[in-house]
């Protein structure tokens, strides 16, 4: 009895977990007067052409590219910087060493809205308000915390012995650095490169505020436009379609390399 | 580390990550402190300095306790629901087996997918003509059926409900995590000692939780403080305020107003109010009552 009871409340829970996104994935293939007129029914007809309207016309698609710029060029930068900061900070003992890591495991305090209105204001007078770079390089800064909080973790745990060898055989500090520290750690950069690429692609309060015109929108921005231009266009059908593409690649790469995902979460949460 | 040009290669290996942090996030956290202490409308470059004068304005803006009131319902509510669901579950799934692991990999999902793909969702679940309703509706209870976000009772539960749904996956992570760290001798013991079911949960697994209980309520805190976009996009902060949080108030107040100087102050009031609860927590928390005992 214990046992049914117990299974029953499981499969009620994961039901109810899974129930909002199979009915979104299922929304996206329904003619678009039947996601709210029969919300439980399946569709009467496969409408598979929603995914070309939220892409085309909805302006899906080129949100989509915008935020696919956006994520990978704050990666490209971010991780080597990142990287290249966090060796110093976990090899080299130099003062002001310590200060310096508190300063940047600060940043994962406190919220992004605290700064929002400075930081809106020294983007307008960069005159990088509303560029796709100008996110880019927010998005490197306040990624910055969590990169070098885990590459950190990552870099101390290196034997000490493989740098000096490296360096004994006359590599420089920074050609030990490239050749030999960096390789080693890859396991680390890509899972802290996961986590930040799921992070951006996700972002929605910074995207809002520093890119305002549409051409520019990432993918979070162009949905939360479609749902309001939408309620006069009705054409729900659409924006499920560009829900299911916002979070498809997410959950894929996330269904990839969860177990590495969960270890990082507990990990950060633990010492945090 | 030792070796020639040490300092030259410190340097110039911190020098990229230290000019983005200090630019784009220390600087403008300055300016928010400075910020907050004028009074500065519209994008006109006219800024009068005022002291204090925007965080008195904040302790008798009306809007502002609403939305600080409703930040701490949201807390409470979502807080119970989430920390008493989490701790039931994670107790079915936790260890190793790879049923346990991939059940709970699933509920990870809404936590990856974006706020705003989240807030969408229930949005529409909790319109009038959505799958609440319907759903009901076709169970006969049509006594029960409401325009959810529209009426000023539930808007906040409504969205308090999203935002379990959101964020409880990673709290049974936690839990579970904690279960799995109870010392194997220590569930033998109780065993012997004939405690089971609820008493042993009460009086020794509870306590043994100590730390993940202190990590999960500090999460909880920010999260809720922090919350932006769930708001945002499935009310407006509707109706008539009663669903309005702190963040959604600022927004408003910055890039609707354009009072950018008393937008600073509330972001910083809203600072202050996460500072005071983490201390509270770390009071609350500030001794584990296991070690105590030994």
């Amino acid at each position: 009895m214990k046992r049914f009871l117990s299974g029953a409340f499981l499969l009620a829970f994961t039901l109810s977990v899974l129930l909002p996104l199979l009915w979104a994935l299922m929304s996206s293939v329904k003619p678009g007067s039947e996601i709210l007129g029969q919300p439980w029914a399946l569709p009467s007809v496969l409408r598979f052409d929603n995914y070309g309207r939220a892409w085309g016309e909805a302006g899906i698609g080129r949100a989509f590219l915008n935020s696919l710029m956006v994520t990978v060029g704050t990666l490209i930068v971010l991780l080597p910087i990142g990287a290249m900061a966090a060796y110093v900070l976990a090899k080299y003992a130099f003062r002001g060493a310590k200060a310096l890591l508190a300063t940047f495991l600060g940043g994962m305090m406190f919220p992004h809205f605290l700064v929002i209105v400075p930081l809106f204001l020294l983007m307008r007078d960069l005159r990088m308000l509303d560029t796709v770079y100008g996110l880019i390089v927010v998005y490197i800064a306040y990624s910055l915390s969590f990169t070098v909080f885990v590459l950190v973790g990552f870099f101390v745990n290196l034997p000490d012995e493989l740098a000096e060898a490296a360096m004994l055989d006359g590599c420089g500090h920074a050609a030990t650095f490239w050749k030999v520290m960096l390789p080693l750690a890859r396991p680390g950069l890509i899972v802290v490169g996961i986590f930040d690429a799921i992070g951006l692609w996700n972002e929605y309060g910074l995207a809002l505020v520093l890119l305002p015109s549409e051409a520019n929108q990432t993918l979070p921005v162009g949905i939360a436009r479609l749902t309001m231009t939408q309620q006069y266009q009705s054409d729900w059908g659409a924006l499920f379609a560009g829900l299911v593409i916002v979070m498809l690649p997410v959950l894929v790469v996330y269904s990839f390399f969860r177990e590495k995902i969960h270890e990082t979460m507990l990990a950060g949460a633990v010492k945090g | 580390m030792r070796g020639r040009g040490r300092t030259a290669f410190i340097i110039s290996f911190l020098a990229p990550a230290v000019l983005f942090y200090a630019a784009f996030v220390l600087w403008p956290l300055v300016q928010a402190f400075q910020f907050s202490t004028y009074r500065w409308r519209g994008l006109s470059a006219r800024m009068t300095p005022v002291g204090t004068d925007n965080y008195r304005q904040l302790w008798e803006d009306q809007a502002f306790a609403t939305a600080l009131k409703n930040n701490l319902l949201l807390l409470v509510e979502a807080g119970v629901v989430i920390i008493a669901l989490a701790l039931m579950v994670a107790h079915v799934v936790r260890g190793k087996g790879p049923v346990q692991k991939f059940l709970r990999s699933i509920y990870l999902f809404p936590q990856v997918v974006s706020m705003v793909v989240v807030a969408v969702m229930w949005q529409f679940i909790f319109n009038p003509q959505g799958l609440l309703n319907a759903g009901l509706r076709a169970a006969g209870l049509d006594a029960l059926t409401r325009t959810w976000l529209g009426e000023s009772a539930w808007a906040l539960p409504s969205v308090a409900v999203a935002f379990v749904w959101y964020a409880v996956g990673f709290y049974i992570m936690l839990f579970a995590a904690g279960l799995e760290g109870i010392p194997q001798e220590v569930n033998e013991a109780a065993e012997l000692d004939g405690s089971k079911g609820w008493h042993r949960f009460w009086h020794i697994t509870w306590h043994l939780l100590w730390s993940v209980k202190r990590v999960a309520v500090t999460y909880l805190v920010i999260n809720v403080m922090n919350t932006f976009a769930l708001v945002y996009l499935m009310t407006r902060g509707g109706p008539d305020r009663r669903s309005e949080v702190m963040l959604t108030y600022l927004y408003e107040q910055a890039f609707v107003n354009s009072n950018f100087g008393y937008a600073t102050a509330l972001a910083v009031g809203n600072f202050v109010v996460v500072m005071g609860l983490s201390l509270l927590i770390l009071f609350l928390f500030r001794r584990n009552p296991v070690e105590a005992r030994a």
